[in-house]
């Protein structure tokens, strides 16, 4: 399956993956209504985007209790607006924070990879998002925790 | 998706005309005096007639900072100080975080127009403004906090005396945010203290620096503006319309010979390509050569690659322009720094006869924190220290001697500039002032215009165009900017740099593009395309059709109106002249001998014919103005004619 693969070492954090996201998702330039979402680490030095990295385990779909998120054509799990009650269960069951709730719609709402073209790699002029047939993976992990790891030693363990 | 509607939509209370797409709708005023804030809608026709930036600006400060036959001075507490943005702000065309200030400059006394990028537009436009018009003064200390329709003017106590990057530090740790959450503009000591050439700096290394609009903030006791990245949608006429002229401009700024290297290194390459001219200013303009300095070590890769070094792009940019580094080695080791621009390299480098590049990269990095324009940094601190070598200056007026080279000399001094302490209080007031009340060889030894404005940091001796530009702007610096793509205006691609006739000629021709692009948005590197695929963003997202005709009217109108308000100020042609020095003959290196002084005058007047101003009184001439569509400013300069 394809995914987005993240690597957070080239981003320059512009945003301009927030931009483009928040197109497909609303039909308007506002990154407030992104599904991708990039972080600041050690201050304002280096960025990072992440998302729904489709994990097999699924949690959303399984917390859902409406059967509201479904698996699409490019695999990714999907909200189905019409089903949703906006009840969040799926914001909190998953482990990674990448499901959002829109207080406008009442409605949940995640990356479903533009159903297999997804806006956010064609917008990133880094490659720092790519859109490739690899195993799924927390992309971030490893780099959250050397940034963290960078930030405590330089603040004296946090001191 | 959402199913498409047939039926007309309900409309409630009387029909709006509607906005043109990528506008917020709203400007910001702010009066200080009277600690209010208000939103101020701006109609369609406005926004065609004056788009944003550097054309809104323009005419609010003509229309807004007139006092009789006059006009208000840079401290005057109705000097509006501008902070626009434009249309193409917070869209996904790269550089577009764009701010364009504007206001009654401090160096000059007269109108400015000066750009920095980062997130401020971004964050700006998606809180639902398109600008920031701020006027009176504070009683104590303030800063401006927006989020969404939430703008309140806040004490700054608590940040008085830090520098800009310990003022972002500290608000955002105050308000809880990390990164590009907030945006943050301020002044430092610098600003605080009115120093003449104080900046406005933002989101760590961005900078307003020209014609001490930091000042104007500080004489307004504003310390700096938060923006919170607002929540709001910005619509385009034609969503995939702006994503591919992006990528059209996006794909021309990364194979284009003239733009490509800017693409890799932003202004890196400047060094080195400019020592080759004659046009890298070295030690205060004494002398052309680079000497026995290894210039392979200059060369943009190693220049980047002698740093541990990150991008740190602005709004939606792919550039490899704006970095942070990590400084490796030498007594600045480990500290975090802004890669410096080529200005950086040259006003905190080799003006000051300073290339060891770690210590002129940390320096550069406390012009932006004490909040300075680098360019004039490097004017002022290269005369001081021609002064002390030759002996028209002494230790004991400096307080202590200052060798060319001296980093941590020329950074004690910045820092006594920026308190107004000792010697500092006179360099405060910038080199031209300085060197004419020392007099005699030290008036000689200053690099400045007539007007006051700084230049940028080149040896304009051997750039005559920019020269011409700077000397003759009403905005404090080049006005015109250097050509691109000019053979799409049917200019020449080549010229004699050093025919002064064929040089006023370029300038004059491509007369207009700058103060355009200064009014979107956007970043001037970014638009290093064609200025038809600039256009077509612009239409795409505003829904106009807007032509290069129409691009470089709007720039020449602009200029006029700055013109108006420039010769209201008393920046009258008679201040159009290079100071002594900035206008010598280069004696060595690639241009010596080349006398621009010998071509000046007529360099002027082909100008001012080219452009159709009146070379007596610096007035566009009727016609031009006529053409220009700008009929009731004939009126107000000329009096009513038949």
């Amino acid at each position: 399956m394809k995914v987005l693969k993240i690597t957070p070492e080239r981003c320059t954090g512009c945003l301009r993956c927030e931009i483009a996201c928040s197109y497909m998702q609303v039909g308007a330039f506002q990154p407030a209504k992104s599904v991708i979402r990039v972080s600041p680490f050690e201050g304002h030095t280096s960025y990072a985007p992440y998302t729904c990295t489709q994990c097999a385990e699924g949690w959303c779909m399984t917390a859902c209790p409406v059967g509201a998120i479904t698996i699409n054509a490019a695999g990714a799990k999907d909200v189905l607006d019409d089903r949703c009650v906006g009840c969040k269960l799926c914001t909190i069951a998953c482990p990674y924070g990448t499901v959002f709730y829109d207080p406008s719609t009442r409605k949940a709402f995640k990356c479903n990879l533009c159903g297999g073209d997804p806006a956010c790699a064609h917008a990133c002029p880094t490659a720092a998002i790519e859109y490739e047939d690899v195993p799924t993976a927390d992309w971030l992990h490893d780099f959250a925790r050397e940034r963290a790891s960078h930030v405590l030693a330089t603040n004296g363990g946090g001191r | 998706m959402s199913p498409v509607t047939l039926s007309a939509p309900k409309q409630v209370g009387k029909p709006q005309p509607a906005l043109p797409g990528g506008y917020a709708g709203q400007i910001l005023r702010v009066d200080l005096t009277k600690r209010k804030a208000w939103g101020e809608p701006w109609k369609p026709d406005e926004m065609r007639d004056l788009i944003g930036g550097a054309g809104l600006g323009a005419m609010i400060l003509y229309r807004e900072t007139r006092k009789g036959k006059g006009n208000v001075s840079w401290d005057h507490p109705d000097n509006r100080l501008v902070l626009g943005t434009g249309p193409l702000a917070g869209l996904p065309v790269w550089g577009t975080g764009g701010l364009t200030v504007v206001t009654i400059g401090a160096l000059t006394n007269g109108p400015t127009s000066t750009q920095a990028n980062g997130f401020f537009g971004t964050n700006l436009k998606y809180s639902g403004y398109d600008a920031i018009v701020i006027q009176g003064q504070a009683r104590d200390w303030v800063y401006l906090h927006i989020d969404d329709d939430r703008v309140e003017i806040r004490d700054a106590k608590p940040y008085l005396g830090k520098d800009t990057w310990e003022t972002q530090d500290a608000l955002s740790r105050d308000l809880g945010m990390t990164g590009h959450q907030l945006s943050v503009y301020s002044i430092g000591p610098a600003g605080e203290h009115l120093v003449r050439w104080a900046a406005i700096q933002g989101d760590y290394g961005h900078v307003a620096s020209k014609n001490g609009v930091g000042a104007v903030m500080g004489k307004k006791k504003l310390k700096a503006v938060a923006i919170v990245r607002g929540t709001k949608a910005l619509r385009a006429a034609d969503p995939r319309g702006v994503i591919q002229a992006a990528d059209d401009i996006a794909h021309d700024l990364k194979t284009d010979p003239s733009a490509r290297s800017l693409y890799e290194y932003g202004t890196l390459p400047g060094v080195v390509n400019l020592s080759k001219m004659g046009a890298l200013p070295i030690r205060n303009y004494t002398t052309s050569v680079t000497g026995n300095v290894d210039m392979k070590s200059w060369e943009a890769p190693r220049l980047r690659e002698g740093f541990d070094h990150r991008g740190h792009q602005c709004n939606a940019c792919g550039m490899h322009h704006c970095h942070m580094s990590v400084i490796r080695q030498g007594p600045y080791k480990g500290k975090t720094v802004d890669e410096p621009e080529y200005e950086g390299w040259s006003g905190a480098g080799w003006t000051i006869g300073a290339t060891d590049q770690s210590a002129v990269a940390w320096l550069n990095t406390q012009t932006d924190r004490a909040c300075v324009d680098v360019n004039e940094f490097g004017w002022v601190i290269g005369w001081v220290m021609e002064g002390l070598e030759k002996g028209w200056l002494t230790k004991q007026q400096v307080g202590f001697d200052l060798k060319w080279g001296d980093v941590a000399g020329a950074n004690r001094l910045l820092q006594m500039i920026s308190r107004r302490e000792g010697f500092g209080d006179l360099l405060a007031e910038g080199v031209k002032r300085a060197s004419e009340k020392l007099g005699g060889e030290a008036a000689k030894a200053a690099i400045y215009t007539g007007k006051g404005a700084s230049p940028r940091g080149h040896d304009h001796r051997a750039r005559w165009e920019e020269m011409l530009d700077t000397a003759t702007s009403s905005t404090a610096t080049m006005e015109t900017g250097n050509p691109v793509h000019q053979t799409e205006l049917g200019l020449p691609a080549r010229i004699n740099p050093f025919d002064g006739v064929d040089v006023a000629k370029l300038v004059a021709g491509c007369r207009g593009r700058r103060a355009f692009e200064d009014s979107l948005g956007i970043c001037i590197f970014t638009t290093r395309t064609r200025l038809e695929n600039v256009c077509r963003a612009l239409s795409a997202a505003t829904g106009w059709y807007y032509t290069v005709a129409e691009a470089m009217r709007f720039g020449r109108r602009t200029a006029a109106i700055n013109r108006a308000t420039a010769l209201r100020c008393g920046l009258t042609p008679d201040l159009e002249q290079p100071s002594y020095r900035y206008g010598s003959t280069p004696h060595d290196g690639p241009a010596a001998g080349q006398a621009v002084g010998a071509q000046w005058e007529k360099m002027v007047d082909t100008w001012y014919r080219e452009v159709g101003y009146d070379r007596k009184t610096g007035k566009p001439l009727p016609q031009t103005l006529k053409d220009l569509g700008l009929d009731w400013l004939s009126k107000e300069l000329w009096g009513a004619r038949k």
